[in-house]
């Protein structure tokens, strides 16, 4: 049953038209709810005891970082797929989603640079959670890298598949690291066992914006996937059609 | 058992294959203290991270036509035809190189350590690290080589450096705990579990990565 | 029903960055007998012997093997390290043959190159030392891509004689050659 559900989806085809639809919905609703919450978040919230209105970058800093995250175990279970069941939508999925995870990664470390000049006094800091993340955005480049480098579509998956799922060690050292070494980044504020830390002023905000944040990047997602899925298959007649 | 023994003797006849890297060491750990003011007190600071990226340089080196040299000439075709597990010869191939030029290293690494914090302590608690952090990155070097084999093999050396990182930043804990006395052994089991899991696991993923570039 | 055939294939295609190869190519090959491929050049013969081999997959079609040992391979390349003399080349081999090395080697005519580092010899004799290597691994199938290559006259009509006594002790031949070979062998043409 599982495999007729995935061959169902398997199809680039099908994916495409689905994504269309779908396309325009997600888009305006999610901009929307970014926009609100970046207004909300800059305009309507108090200022924080320690650090003043320096914290407000958190509403950029923490979705990005949340997303890139979450992406990379994105691209991990599509390469997953992809190897055990051989759906090439795995594989142009994780090809399209990496330089857009290269993105984001590259706006955490960029915003959290910028938070750290008023809070830590310097912009770089060598601390586990930083290392880690600058690791993960070497890992996008690299990916990338790799799968242009090879001038056969077929090997460059699987090789592409392999390494998203070897480099996958370094998600649980980013999410871990803030507990296994004495840092200089506060660890979780938000946990699932236990009361937030922060303030609801300040919560319902953050949460808005990493809803709309997460609902940009999957537009991001469908354009890349929609550019490469077109790319690929340029020799098949339904995308003669389509174009 | 035969098969480990041609892979041995091919080694070994190709002196620049395991020469090369430990010569390369050695000069890395000599110039380190000319590049230094020889009497300051930092110089035992600085040494330990100096011989752990000399460690992971030359690893890196050493794996620079593992299965180049082999694709080429084709044995690594005959390989895969004749033997039932290719991750095993893989996993013997491998084990070689550490033998050859691992091995090596971590002595002349530890006798280094031994001249510079003239302690016989420290350098006897930093052999087995050395000895179990130059296997490691000899297995991820070899996998990242892999991935690239038809290419040329910097580029795939050097999509796995990032894995490494973590592991160098274990590496820098553990002599902070050997200076303070405290947790060397929790940090030697976990290097010797991690070691555990790559020596299973790289050979498997290296033998289907090969299968997949001969196709 | 007892199976005979050592190699079954049926209907073996082969896409390359979708474009096709060869399609619908079915043989079967038995103890005892060879089977020669033909084509010209690009028609996809190193192709068929990688997949009969098992390095390769087809796109479309299976292959059956039903063998008790490895298949043995020469390909275009000869699998011979060049910084090693010619008896540690072969010394996997001399671990399992009983008859010493030089007996073999004055049957292809380098009978006083043991010592000699495999790079300081000439392209035939190379690919001599490598069919030697191929022959000794004692196995049921001889997989051999263009083996005349770089033969001289004398070199080939010992090959000749040497794959007529395999085929006489039970075992089977599937090659690939521009030059006919003066063996029984039924023919496959790639060209269709």
């Amino acid at each position: 049953m599982i495999k007729k559900f995935i061959h169902q989806f398997a199809s680039p085809k099908t994916y495409l038209k689905q994504v269309d639809k779908a396309y325009s919905f997600i888009f305006f609703t999610s901009l929307s709810i970014y926009l609100i919450a970046i207004f909300w978040g800059l305009l309507l919230t108090p200022e924080d005891f320690v650090q003043g209105h320096s914290y407000r970058i958190i509403y950029l800093h923490v979705p990005a970082s949340f997303i890139s995250q979450s992406l990379y175990l994105g691209m991990a279970f599509a390469s997953a797929i992809f190897l055990i069941w051989k759906v090439k939508l795995s594989a142009y999925l994780v090809r399209s989603i990496a330089p857009i995870g290269a993105m984001t990664t590259f706006i955490a470390l960029v915003s959290g640079s910028i938070w750290g000049i008023p809070t830590w006094g310097t912009w770089w800091a060598w601390d586990a959670r930083i290392i880690s993340t600058l690791i993960l955005f070497i890992m996008y480049l690299g990916l990338i890298s790799l799968h242009d480098s090879f001038t056969n579509n077929e090997k460059a998956d699987k090789f592409l598949a392999i390494l998203v799922l070897v480099g996958s060690v370094n998600i649980p050292i980013i999410k871990m690291s803030v507990e296994w070494w004495s840092t200089l980044h506060q660890s979780a504020s938000i946990t699932i066992t236990q009361k937030p830390a922060i303030d609801p002023s300040m919560l319902y905000p953050l949460f808005a914006s990493a809803i709309g944040f997460t609902g940009l990047v999957i537009c991001l997602v469908i354009l890349s996937s929609k550019l490469h899925i077109l790319d690929r298959e340029r020799n098949k007649s339904w995308v003669k059609d389509y174009v | 058992m035969n098969i480990l023994y041609f892979e041995f003797l091919k080694l070994r006849k190709k002196s620049r294959g395991w020469l090369g890297p430990i010569l390369v060491f050695i000069l890395i750990m000599t110039a380190f203290p000319l590049t230094v003011e020889f009497l300051n007190e930092d110089l035992e600071q600085a040494f330990f991270s100096i011989l752990w990226i000399a460690v992971l340089l030359v690893m890196m080196l050493a794996t620079e036509d593992i299965f180049l040299e082999d694709f080429n000439d084709g044995s690594l075709e005959q390989l895969v035809i004749h033997t039932e597990s290719l991750s095993f010869v893989i996993g013997v191939k491998i084990l070689i190189y550490w033998a050859l030029i691992g091995i090596p290293v971590s002595v002349i690494g530890s006798i280094y350590c031994l001249g510079i914090t003239s302690s016989y302590e420290m350098a006897l608690l930093i052999f087995p690290v050395l000895l179990i952090s130059s296997y490691i990155f000899l297995n991820l070097f070899c996998f990242g080589n892999s991935l690239t084999l038809t290419k040329g093999s910097v580029l795939g050396t050097l999509i796995t450096m990032p894995l490494l990182l973590p592991l160098l930043v274990v590496l820098g804990k553990v002599v902070i705990a050997i200076n303070l006395g405290l947790n060397y052994f929790d940090f030697l089991i976990l290097l010797l579990g991690v070691l555990s899991i790559i020596i299973v696991t790289i050979p498997l993923i290296i033998s289907f990565v090969i299968r997949a570039h001969l196709e | 029903m007892i199976m005979t055939y050592l190699i079954k294939a049926e209907n073996l295609s082969y896409k390359i960055n979708e474009k096709k190869l060869f399609q619908n190519i079915s043989f079967e090959v038995n103890a005892n007998s060879a089977l020669h491929i033909t084509g010209s050049n690009g028609s996809g013969k190193t192709t068929l012997l990688r997949i009969i081999l098992g390095i390769s997959k087809p796109t479309r079609g299976s292959i059956e093997t039903n063998l008790t040992s490895d298949m043995c391979y020469l390909g275009h390349k000869n699998a011979l390290k060049q910084y090693l003399t010619v008896e540690d080349n072969l010394i996997l081999q001399s671990i399992q043959h009983n008859k010493p090395l030089d007996t073999l080697l004055k049957d292809i005519d380098l009978y006083d190159k043991l010592d000699v580092v495999v790079s300081n010899l000439s392209f035939g004799q190379q690919k001599k030392i490598a069919l030697l290597k191929v022959f000794l691994n004692e196995s049921e199938l001889l997989v051999l891509d263009e083996p005349c290559v770089g033969l001289d006259g004398k070199a080939q009509t010992f090959l000749t004689s040497f794959l007529q006594e395999e085929l006489g002790k039970n075992k089977s031949i599937i090659f690939s050659s521009h030059i006919n070979l003066n063996i029984d062998a039924k023919s496959i043409n790639l060209d269709n």
